[in-house]
């Protein structure tokens, strides 16, 4: 999808198969044990960026050093009670991680202690 | 949005400093692969969406931090926790000794009608084992509490354990919605079961709706 520079972000959507109607169209999954996250259509389909620290930082790393990566797709859940299963680290920096329920692998997402609303990084699940 | 699920509950993992309340929370096995960042940060709580009969119910576990001791917990720590598994671990007497302090804990600072179950966890390491099974039942048996030996370690009776905890909340709340919907039949304790103990008025149960 690299034709033309789009700000227009509904057009956008709609060109992500697993958008529909601006959610998840389909029920979103742990990618190492298959846990199951959101249902489908629960949660909205945004785009905003944020530094989420790797799920595997390399053990070489220097200490207290956290590796990041850039995200930007995400889903927006406002209520936490919308999650299936999820984990929920204790806070830093005024925000706390999501982790699967099942095999605690993590960061997919965050959660802001200000306005209480959760972010799933659609990078870091599978849709089933 | 339409709520989508039937029940929430609130529960808490209490105890001993080392019991495993952490482990049974966190399965992670250290040999799995490296996900060290967030072992390190630490899980404050999971949400679990189960099936009892039918009815979704989420269940929000809560570990409590390792330093805390019973005589510092109090009522703000208790709030709004409609379940609490009282874990000790089978291989220290004294965390064993101390399941009847947290009891206490619980009477003078939690909701009259908190739902409890006793776990003795560690049950893997019968080498080592200082608390026989027979003495938790007892002990479970004395305060008319559900009791269960566990690993965590090996994932043994965890999950049944929170299905089981789950199960007497939803249990005791549909009761007390029955009640209130025939509130004669209530008072008169014409259904109630002879020997059953006394329940003071339900708090959490009108309280739920605001978690
Ligand atoms: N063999 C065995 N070891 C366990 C089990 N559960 C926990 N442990 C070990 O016991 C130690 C303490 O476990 P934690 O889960 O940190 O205990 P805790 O209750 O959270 O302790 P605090 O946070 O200090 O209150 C760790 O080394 C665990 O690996 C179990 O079921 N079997
Ligand atoms: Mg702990
Ligand atoms: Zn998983």
């Amino acid at each position: 999808m690299s034709e033309v520079e789009n700000n227009e972000t509904p057009v956008q959507n709609e060109e992500k198969d697993y958008v529909e109607d601006g959610k998840n169209k389909f029920i979103v999954k742990c990618k190492f044990c298959g846990s199951r996250i959101l249902d489908k259509k629960s949660a909205k389909y945004i785009t905003i960026e944020k530094d989420l620290p790797l799920m595997q930082q390399d053990n070489n790393r220097k200490e207290g050093e956290i590796q990041n990566e850039s995200v930007n797709e995400f889903y927006h859940v406002e209520n936490m009670y919308t999650f299936e299963n999820i984990g929920f680290t204790h806070t830093v920096a005024n925000c706390k991680y999501l982790s699967c329920a099942d095999c605690d692998a993590g960061p997919v997402g965050y959660y802001d202690n200000d306005t209480k609303h959760s972010y799933v990084a659609i990078s870091r699940i599978v849709h089933a | 949005m339409a709520k989508t699920y039937d029940y929430l509950f609130k529960l808490l993992l209490i105890g001993d400093s080392g019991v495993g309340k952490t482990s049974i929370l966190f399965r992670f096995s250290e040999d799995a692969f490296n996900i060290s960042f967030i072992s390190t940060i630490g899980i404050d709580f999971k949400i679990r969406t189960i099936d009892l009969d039918g009815k979704k119910v989420k269940l929000q576990i809560w570990d409590t931090a390792g330093q805390e001791r019973f005589r510092t917990i109090t009522t703000a720590y208790y709030r709004g926790s409609m379940g609490i598994m009282l874990v000790y671990d089978v291989t220290n007497e004294k965390s064993f000794e101390n399941i009847k302090n947290w009891i206490r804990n619980i009477e003078e600072n939690a909701s009259a009608d908190v739902e409890k179950m006793i776990l003795g966890n560690k049950c893997d390491l019968e080498a080592k084992r200082q608390v026989s099974k027979e003495r938790g039942e007892q002990l479970a048996v004395e305060y008319q509490i559900k009791f269960i030996e566990t690993s965590a370690k090996d994932s043994l009776n965890v999950e049944s354990a929170f299905y089981t905890l789950a199960r007497d909340i939803k249990a005791k709340m549909e009761k007390k919605q029955k009640e209130a919907s025939n509130p004669a039949g209530a008072r008169s304790g014409g259904h109630q079961l002879r020997n059953e103990p006394q329940r003071k008025p339900t708090s959490w149960l009108s309280r739920c709706s605001l978690l």
